[in-house]
């Protein structure tokens, strides 16, 4: 349902939903396979150390808690119930929760707008506006922080810690996303699920994420936008970077997105396009560009200017990297352009066949020191906005200490707020390194094609900075 | 009704009237027949509704007509029926048509072997209990059988692969015996789809009630009232107050009893109904497992069953087929008398065989759990084989966990 901006009361309360004392299980099973089984044993399997009230009116004990039988018969506070009931149940379930006076209401249920029930859900929503019971959801999978050792809903795991809040409407692309984060060590400051989000809004997870220390970035998957001015007022609010991506705008898919959360999209992608304009964020065309848009905007300062230097031990990544940053309308300049004693610096860390240009190819017999000294006198160039610094593994290539170099370089210069961003082709010690810098803090790839992107999405939030500014 | 002093030769006339009488519908897979809805369908709203909520709210059944039935006020109503419920002594629960709903009910009977361990039994005992691909069954604790099972399965292979065999295999047992269900004529005392008699009756006789009352407190003349005004109701959509389920679910009340009517009254593929539980009264069902002559005709085979089922005393009726057995009855011995069921069995000369057995457990009613005692009471587990193939599997026998551990067996 509408709202006009982010409504004050939610988002004081959203906090209950990611780090709250206690929860009560609306539906907990004793039945392994049900999902409200799966949510008691995700929440103590990740180490959630506050107290859980199983609400089952045919069990007295689950997973060996005792049971109760509606929310109402809890003898404590509750600041999350987390509902897995049928829809039938649902409207019972939240006249408890408000005769309760808990906190937070986070629906998993599915079966309601979605499949043709709008008049249902809107009376519980609207039930809960009244009575100033934020709902989130239904049909969603639910939500967690790996700060808070938070796992709350049918979800496998946890990601691990990082600077990305993500916002996803979808359940399946969160749980992809959250599969990335265990895989790639894309870190994560919380995750929500918001299906069908009859109630609580982006806009309002937005200015949540926007006041949550542990978030750089803010990630939103969005398959319909039913409140684009509370989007726009918060996206504009934010001090944080925001990426999306917006699915179901092909002929096809915009059945689809209705079939699965109650998604309507009636405005062509142009409209879309003008909204994510005016809102000042980043719009994102693919998952994978997502993600990795996402990670870079959470672990590195905004990109403020077009010169940017990339660094390589081999020629054939950096031609990638050209032909993908000039149709990404950000070509890179010559080296000479951007600071013509760099070059002269930089030698010093190259053989004497190495090349001169931008990228500056310090050769495929580049050793950790050549790395080390070529990208310091970069990132200390005043001229310099970005270092791009890409690693092929030859057989002379101890890829693991030329990262080990790149990161203490990094901890040196973070002072300099001028991004790093790697890229690292190769096989599993590739692979290995990617998760030991992203660990460290530095945005870095597989493929030369996913390393322009981000760095063009830093350089985008520059430029929606540069406009912020001069508008204020 | 049954129909005797007809031949229903074939190729007369006369075999079309054993068509109507008889008929065996044709069994689909899935929820795909026509006319035919899943239990999780918009139009079974009223009963899931009532499912969810009766454990707290006795309300969601009609009281009104109990009350106007029974002279009892709405508010002592409920609190017997809350009474009733936490003490475990029913269940609201409903069952498919067997005939029409898209599965075989195969029922089987297994005999341990003279001299079994009871620990060996009791090992037995416990994996039927907590086998979720077995959705009812009775453990007997005397005479010719020792547990009579059963599971609604769509791939007859699924279920001896995945059940029979491990049974076989065991070593204490000394055979499985296949029942098939042709008709489920009554289950607890409640008169089911395939029932001759009046569909959706409560059958408890005047002695046996007497009996009951004499024989335990934990349930009292107006209980037994309240829930058989329930299971009587003349359409099963009288079963509910329609307004309570609006108020709980925020669904249209009216729009839930039309479906519930189509559902339960006209198509008549489910049934609802209030289970009795036998266990917490204190009860045993003697059950009577009957084999006729082979060369009894099919039609007088059913004829005796219907002609036997009359008797209000059996709780339970089931005619199989293609079966060594062709019918058990149930009735709670001590309510009974149980030499006379067995005498008016014995009338029948076409009666080749009456084993008996007496048990005073039962596992599951249907797919949900009756076992209170491990507190899993009322926990629905769906049973079916829909769209599984249980046949891949390396099955050991029911006492061993694996096929290697088996081979030692």
């Amino acid at each position: 349902m509408l709202i006009e901006e982010a409504r004050d009361y939610v988002v004081e309360k959203l906090p209950y939903a990611l780090n709250p004392k206690s929860i009560a299980v609306v539906g907990s099973s004793r039945l392994d396979g049900k999902v409200g089984y799966k949510v008691i044993e995700g929440l103590e399997k990740w180490g959630y150390d506050g107290k859980i009230y199983p609400v089952n009116p045919r069990a007295k004990e689950v997973q060996g808690l005792q049971a109760y039988a509606t929310v109402k018969d809890i003898p404590d506070e509750v600041d999350l119930a987390f509902v897995a009931v049928p829809a039938h149940v649902v409207k019972s379930v939240l006249e408890d929760c408000v005769a309760k006076g808990v906190k937070i209401a986070v629906i998993s249920t599915s079966a309601f707008k979605e499949i043709g029930r709008e008049e249902l859900q809107n009376e519980l929503t609207q039930f809960c506006r009244d009575n100033e019971l934020p709902l989130i959801g239904p049909n969603l999978v639910g939500m967690g922080s790996p700060y808070f050792h938070f796992n709350c809903g049918f979800i496998p795991y946890l990601p691990v810690p990082g600077p990305v809040a993500m916002i996803s409407q979808s359940g399946a692309n969160l749980l992809a996303a959250l599969g990335t984060s265990q895989e790639d060590h894309l870190g994560m400051s919380f995750f929500v699920g918001l299906g069908n989000k009859a109630d609580v809004d982006f806009s309002e997870f937005i200015e949540y994420a926007n006041k949550d220390p542990n978030t750089g970035s803010i990630a939103v998957y969005i398959e319909g936008l039913d409140c684009p001015e509370a989007f726009v007022k918060a996206a504009h609010k934010s001090s944080k970077p925001i990426v999306v991506i917006k699915v179901g705008g092909s002929k096809i898919g915009h059945k689809a997105a209705f079939a699965h959360t109650a998604s309507e999209n009636p405005e062509s992608d142009e409209y879309y396009q003008s909204v994510f304009d005016k809102a000042g964020v980043i719009r994102a065309v693919t998952w994978q560009e997502f993600l990795d848009d996402a990670l870079a905007l959470g672990l590195m300062p905004p990109l403020r200017g077009d010169n940017i230097v990339m660094i390589t031990n081999g020629g054939g990544s950096g031609l990638l990297s050209c032909d993908h940053f000039e149709r990404r309308g950000l070509p890179l300049k010559e080296l000479k352009e951007i600071s013509p004693l760099l070059f002269g610096k930089i030698r010093n860390y190259m053989p004497m066949f190495g090349s001169p240009l931008n990228p500056v190819d310090i050769s495929g017999t580049a050793t950790p020191i050549q790395y080390r000294g070529a990208v310091s006198q970069a990132l200390r160039d005043p001229n310099v906005d970005c270092v791009y610094v890409s690693i092929c593994p030859t057989a002379v290539t101890d890829v693991n200490e030329v990262a080990d170099q790149v990161i203490e370089v990094w901890n040196k210069n973070k002072g300099s707020n001028k991004p790093v961003v790697m890229e690292c082709q190769g096989g599993k010690e590739c692979h290995d390194i990617i998760l030991k810098l992203r660990d460290a803090g530095i945005p870095a790839y597989p493929t030369a094609e996913q390393a322009v992107n981000a760095i063009v999405a830093l350089r985008e939030y520059g430029k929606i900075l540069d406009e912020k500014e001069k508008a204020e | 009704m049954p129909k005797p002093g007809k031949n229903y030769l074939l190729n007369t006339e006369e075999k079309q009237e054993w068509m109507r009488d008889y008929f065996f519908a044709p069994r689909g897979l899935g929820f795909l027949e026509p006319g035919i809805v899943g239990p999780d369908d918009a139009r079974v709203a009223a009963f899931n509704v009532a499912k969810s909520f009766y454990q707290t709210r006795p309300d969601v059944f009609n009281l009104a007509l109990v009350a106007e039935k029974t002279g009892l006020s709405a508010d002592e109503i409920k609190a017997r029926l809350q009474r009733m419920y936490d003490e475990r002594l029913y269940m609201l629960v409903k069952n498919s048509s067997v005939g029409v709903y898209g599965f075989g009910l195969w029922y089987w009977v297994v005999k341990m072997k003279d001299g079994c361990p009871p620990e060996e039994k009791q090992k037995l005992t416990d994996w039927i209990q907590n086998n979720n691909e077995i959705c009812t069954g009775y453990a007997c604790d005397g005479g010719d059988f020792d547990f009579y099972c059963g599971n609604h399965m769509r791939v007859l292979d699924n279920l001896l692969e995945a059940i029979i065999d491990p049974i076989k295999q065991n070593p204490y047992v000394e055979y499985v015996h296949l029942c098939p269900v042709r008709r489920d004529l009554r289950e607890s005392s409640v008169n089911q789809a395939d029932t001759p008699f009046r569909f959706r009756e409560f059958r408890f006789s005047d002695e046996a009630k007497k009996k009951l009352f004499e024989y335990t407190d934990k349930i009292d003349e107006k209980d037994l009232e309240v829930l058989e005004v329930l299971n009587n109701t003349e359409f099963s959509a009288d079963l509910f107050n329609y307004d309570v389920l609006q108020e709980l679910s925020g669904l249209d009340g009216a729009k839930m009893r039309e479906d519930f009517s189509h559902v339960m009254d006209e198509s008549r593929f489910l049934i609802n109904m209030l289970y009795l539980n036998f266990m917490k009264l204190g009860l045993n069902n003697h059950c009577y497992l009957i084999r006729m002559f082979q060369n009894t005709p099919s039609y007088r085979k059913s004829q005796i069953i219907d002609e036997l089922a009359a008797n209000p005393d059996f709780n339970n009726v089931f005619e199989f087929t293609d079966s060594y057995h062709d019918a058990i009855f149930m009735a709670y011995e001590e309510l009974t008398d149980s030499q006379k069921l067995r005498e008016t069995m014995e009338a029948y000369p076409e009666i080749e065989e009456i084993l008996e057995a007496n048990s005073p457990r039962q596992f599951r009613r249907w797919t949900a759990r009756l076992d209170d005692d491990t507190d899993n009471w009322e926990m629905c587990v769906f049973t079916d084989d829909l769209l599984q193939n249980r046949m891949a599997r390396k099955n050991a026998c029911s006492l061993c966990a694996d096929k290697e551990e088996n081979e030692s067996c």
